[in-house]
């Protein structure tokens, strides 16, 4: 590790340390789907997102040098998805032992055998299934918690499912304190501890779902929750090495439901995301340069 | 100079001949291996079994390092030699327990060994912590050698018996203890050995102080962890049990500890199960049936389904499972189920079928299910259902040698679920997978019959599938020369991939049906008679795999837009547009295209990874990565986490390389020119018992993946290979003694022995153990043994002839070193294995052995020049 890294990335593991957990911030404005946080320069983000959102200036550092990594890695495609990423505050969904790496392109371990996605993949996956405001999105696998918040920046109306019991409770614990500290976007998402095998029906059908553990087939009910014309994301694969399965469904004249599976590049092969390298915040191309 | 016969006037010896200080020794040596295995099993059941091995292989280092201690500072080790050895006895035991509780308190967790920094150093805690005890173990083995050396060959004799003997110890208390207190075996072997050793040297107070270690040690073991609230077993969260442990409803209904791996079964209502199901299942099936399955573990890993006894209203969605391919052109076959594993094979099979034949070569899996009451019930007692018949062993020995003919023979994902497995999958043979495997089955169909094999269709660029279709490919031209109507094949994307294969050759009706049926489950055509490839793709995705791993430059993007880029993976993503055809699909094509009708050779050489065909001497799913691209993949591990298991193997080798090197180095370092600068010959010594060290290990660890073709279960081979080759050598040793005045005339010819041997082993041992695997088990297990003892006796001669000759010149020195520089070896040779198995075949392993062996035998006779000289010496009666 460079040492410019090394002291950056401690420097921001012990103010996380500092801070009290879930409460990273307290939120000065109010949130809309139309703020827009500046994209031309990085301190005119750190200066918006502070007086905005009150958020830890180090940690928005750190997020601005991965947008612009994510950005040359082609990640993040149109621009509320950009916006969702650099409104979602990751180092709230991590354990403080990795806050240090919270923006760092690894998975990261959160405890009961589950990882957080790194933000080149929850980047690319998002962008992938396209969402729109107002479309109704599901989660199985709340883990975390980032993806879900990730989404509630693109819309109003999320579900997540989460099967281990003292996770989903966790999660929703880091939530609902989010959401007294002023994320108010965070109302959008509505959890449960459940078995995502069978979805949401009571909530159904969903625009977009993604599924985010692994199984040996897709969930016939999730297929049948799906919306016509909608898309379903499954990363399969080990943590690190990823593909995502895109799924979907169809609706011909005569009524008849078709499934389609392919993936998110449709049938172009393009390199794995992971080798973009970030030394401290400058970019340095890739790992194998 | 001339040797003494052991014995004799003038020995010299400072420990007393006495039987206890043989089964002292021999005790000492089996607690030591038994603390290999038993580290072993720790790794395999908290997480991954290959960093197991890797840890047990660089402890066993802890023999080089005590070693070249014990050269540079021989004198004190002899002055002192009656405390060297009593404290590191003591020690010995303690230290067993107390290593493995701090170990298991690491929070070591593999899967982040290269995204996290901190892994590594987790792993290195892991491997000093585990070799302290092995450090123990070999300076009093060391010692005892020092000051016995000139009845090296007894004292060996009962190294090796002990340790062979406390290998089958330890297999057979498998059966009894659990693995999270599998250290009682070799705690108790050492404790009778230290017992035993006090008798020898009449130091009987010694023995108090030894039970009061030794209770505090078992003590320790089993109380201290719930008194600190800490784990003697921490099992990954990252292991399939562990997931199932947290379901809300989990239960564990069934648990057995044996040889065959420990073997849990939980039932939860969140288990769900349907390997391949097609997509279109979830509008054309009312609904999937609920608590269909208990989740079978071996290890930890997991799960297998177990489907229970479904009734025929809710068995519909077999239909739309991949490995329902054969049911739709065979009415009411004859069919062979090569493994049961969980039994949906089976189950399927049954529903379709007029007979069952269904093989399973794990005893632990037979006895759960023909023997467990709830187990039983909850599948309907299947095993004994009537139209049922059950074969105890291998299918893939059954099946070739029987006379029995089959209308259909199904190898369906005979591994568990095939999700992916972060840690990586260790290197495992699979011989049922194997080009003589697939030409039984083929050969055991009736005229018409079909072979369907289904497998796990996961990975991106395509590998296991790849190799299976080379190896079937393979197998049908050794049958047939026109395999062009033989074959259908479709895939799920990452999902599962099916291969039929139909004897003499699908008609036109049947593969009409199969495209229907591949079309309204949404699978992907790979290959039926008569498609055409379309040639135009092939370059580009053969490019496109090489550059996604070996990518060398990212472009720069632009800030998005409110509109995708047009050259982005976006492009096209509009759900409306008709999904192209995914890249794996059409490599799968062109891989068949080509395997059908000529020019594979070309493409695999061009494609990203080795799809080399397994082989019964190359019967791996692994290696994919090619050892010329190593140095390339080195900044990009994460990509090949489900290959860690061979890059580990590399990681390990290099390491064993390394560190072995530097400490043969130690002692000439210190003492070339001075402590050796009188030792004629010195540098072929090295060669000699580097060879020895080599040659050994490469047998046993190369016997053991092989001999599991007869006997089916990894674990069982390396008890009977380990256990046979130690107490045969040991018997070899023993019998040594008595042509020590004729080596120079004895050796030669041993050594030729050994070579012939050992190649002829790699040329034809293969088809000699598939023979075997046909008999009853005790048989096999006689047979086995039967094979082993000529090498082994044989390999028993070398190192004891030559280190009493290096005693008997008085070359002390160079006797400590040769043991060390032996022991070092051994550990490069451990590592060496896999990598020579995965790319050049077991066999190649064998005759590399016997070229060692040779070797060595040119070699032997600057052993026996004596000090201040340059000839060799005649051997004095």
């Amino acid at each position: 590790m460079h040492r410019r890294t090394f002291l950056f990335s401690s420097a921001a593991a012990v103010a996380g340390t500092l801070l009290p957990r879930n409460a990273g911030a307290n939120v000065p404005k109010p949130y809309s789907f139309d703020i827009f946080p500046p994209t031309n320069s990085r301190e005119a983000f750190i200066g918006w997102m502070q007086s905005n959102r009150g958020e830890n200036p180090n940690f928005l550092g750190l997020r601005w040098s991965r947008y612009e990594v994510l950005l040359r890695n082609k990640d993040l495609w149109e621009k509320r998805n950009t916006r969702a990423f650099l409104m979602t505050p990751r180092e709230e969904f991590v354990l403080k032992q990795n806050l240090g790496r919270v923006y760092e392109h690894d998975f990261l371990d959160i405890g009961y055998g589950v990882t957080i996605s790194g933000p080149h993949l929850v980047s690319r996956m998002t962008s992938t299934i396209d969402v729109k405001l107002g479309e109704k999105v599901l989660e199985i696998g709340t883990g975390s918690g980032y993806q879900s918040a990730y989404l509630s920046n693109l819309t109003d109306k999320v579900w997540t499912i989460e099967i281990i019991r003292p996770l989903a409770s966790r999660t929703r614990g880091i939530y609902d304190a989010l959401i007294d500290h002023g994320y108010s976007e965070f109302k959008s998402i509505t959890s449960k501890n459940a078995d995502g095998y069978y979805g949401w029906e009571e909530a159904a059908p969903f625009d977009k779902i993604i599924v985010t553990c692994g199984i040996d087939h897709i969930p016939p009910p999730l297929l049948q929750q799906l919306k016509p014309g909608g898309v379903m994301v499954i990363p399969v694969g080990p943590p690190g090495a990823q593909r995502v399965l895109k799924v979907t469904k169809e609706q011909g004249p005569n009524g008849q439901m078709t499934i389609a599976r392919s993936d998110i590049y449709n049938g172009k092969i393009v390199p794995f995301v992971a080798f973009t390298k970030l030394e401290g915040d400058v970019i340095k191309g890739t790992h194998n340069q | 100079m001339s040797l003494d016969r052991p014995g004799a006037p003038g020995l010299g010896l400072d420990i007393r001949p006495r039987p206890y200080l043989y089964l002292s020794v021999g005790l000492v040596a089996g607690a030591v291996i038994a603390l290999q295995i038993c580290i072993m099993r720790i790794f395999s059941v908290g997480s991954w079994a290959h960093f197991g091995s890797l840890v047990v292989s660089l402890a066993m280092l802890g023999f080089g390092l005590t070693s070249a201690v014990m050269c540079i500072a021989k004198s004190w080790f002899e002055r002192h030699w009656h405390g060297v050895a009593a404290a590191s006895l003591f020690l010995f035991g303690p230290l067993m327990v107390a290593a493995n509780l701090v170990a298991q308190q690491i929070p070591f967790n593999a899967i982040f060994l290269i995204s996290d920094p901190m892994q590594k150093w987790r792993l290195l805690e892991n491997f000093l912590l585990y070799m302290l005890p092995f450090l123990a173990g070999a300076v009093f083995l060391g010692t005892v050698f020092l000051k016995a050396q000139k009845i090296f060959g007894r004292v060996y004799f009962a190294d090796l018996t002990g340790s062979g003997i406390g290998g089958l110890v330890f297999l057979g208390a498998m059966f009894l203890i659990n693995p999270d207190n599998l250290i009682v075996i070799p705690l108790l072997l050492w404790f009778v050995g230290t017992v035993l050793w006090f008798e020898a040297v009449d130091h009987r107070r010694g023995s108090f102080w030894l039970v009061a270690c030794a209770a505090l040690a078992v003590a320790a073991h089993f109380t201290l962890p719930d008194l600190l609230d800490i784990r003697k077993l921490a099992v990954s969260d990252y292991k399939g049990v562990a997931y199932a442990r947290k379901f809300p409803d989990s239960a564990r209904v069934y648990e057995r500890a044996s040889p065959f791996g420990y073997m849990e079964v939980y039932s939860s209502s969140y288990l769900h199960f349907a390997p391949g199901l097609s997509d279109n299942a979830a509008f054309n099936l009312p609904m999937m049936p609920p608590n269909a399955y208990l989740g079978m573990y071996i290890d930890g890993d997991g799960p297998s389904g177990i489907i229970r006894d479904l009734p025929p209203n809710e068995t519909d969605y077999f239909r739309y499972l991949s490995m329902y391919y054969p049911y739709l052109i065979k009415n009411a076959p004859d069919t062979f189920v090569v493994q049961f594993g969980g039994g949906l094979s089976a189950s399927v099979a049954l529903k379709n079928s007029k007979t069952v034949t269904v093989a399973e070569g794990n005893p632990a899996v037979l006895a759960a299910f023909q023997g467990d009451k709830d187990l039983r019930d909850f599948t309907g007692d299947i095993l004994h259902n009537p139209k049922v018949r059950v074969i105890d062993y291998d299918g893939r020995l059954y099946l070739a040698y029987t006379q029995n003919r089959y209308d259909v023979i199904d190898l369906s994902l005979a591994d568990s679920a095939g999700l992916s497995n972060p840690g990586g999958f260790a290197i495992v043979e699979k011989f049922s997978y194997t080009r003589e495997a697939m030409r039984s089955y083929m050969r055991a169909l009736k005229d018409g019959g079909v072979l369907s094999v289904t497998l796990w269709n996961k990975e991106e660029p395509p590998k296991s599938v790849l190799k299976l279709y080379t190896t079937m490919a393979a197998a049908a031209h050794d049958l047939d020369g026109d395999i062009s109507n033989r074959f259908f094949v479709a895939a799920s994307y990452l999902s599962t991939a099916t291969v039929l294969y139909k004897r003499n050759g699908f008609t036109a009706d049947e593969v009409e049906k199969l495209r229907a049926h591949t079309r309204a489950m949404s699978f992907d055509e790979i290959y039926s008679p008569g498609l055409v490839y379309d040639n135009a793709k092939t370059a580009e995705v053969l490019d496109g795999y090489k550059n996604q791993i070996f990518f060398d430059a990212a472009p720069p993007g632009d800030e998005p837009k409110d509109e995708p880029p047009p050259d982005s993976p976006a492009e096209g993503s509009d759900p409306n547009q008709p999904a192209s055809t995914v890249p794996a699909t059409t490599m799968g094509q062109l891989t068949w295209d080509r395997l059908v009708h000529g020019g594979w050779d070309d493409i695999a050489r061009s494609y990203v990874f080795d799809t080399r065909i397994l082989t019964n001497t190359r019967p791996y799913f692994a290696a994919y990565v090619r050892p010329a691209d190593l140095p390339r993949i080195t900044d990009r591990l994460e990509l090949f986490q489900d290959e860690w298991g061979y890059i580990l193997l590399w990681a390990t080798l290099a390491i064993a390389c390394i560190t072995a090197t530097s400490l043969v180095a130690l002692p000439v370092i210190f003492g070339w020119r001075t402590i050796f600068s009188h030792y004629p010959g010195k540098f072929r010594t090295i060669v000699y018992f580097a060879c020895l060290g080599l040659g050994y290990i490469m047998v046993e660890v190369g016997l053991i993946a092989e001999f599991i073709l007869a006997l089916s279960n990894p674990i069982v081979s390396a008890s009977v290979l380990i256990t046979g080759m130690l107490v045969f050598s040991g018997l070899g040793s023993l019998v040594s003694e008595r042509f020590l005045d004729r080596a120079r005339q004895t050796m030669p010819i041993i050594f030729l022995a050994i070579g012939a041997l050992l190649i002829g082993y790699g040329l034809f041992l293969d088809r000699a153990l598939d023979f075997i695997g046909t008999f009853n088990y005790w048989l096999r297990l006689v047979f086995c043994f039967a094979l082993i003892f000529p090498p082994a006796f044989l390999m028993g001669f070398p190192m004891p002839t030559a280190m009493t000759s290096l005693a008997r010149l008085g070359k002390d020195h160079m006797f400590l070193w040769a043991w060390g520089i032996n022991g070092c070896f051994s550990v490069i040779g451990a590592a060496l294995v896999p990598i020579l198995a995965t790319s050049y075949g077991l066999s190649t392993v064998l005759i590399v052995s016997g070229c060692a062996y040779l070797l060595a035998m040119m070699a032997f006779f600057a052993v026996l020049l004596p000090l201040g000289t340059q000839r060799p010496i005649e051997a004095a009666a």
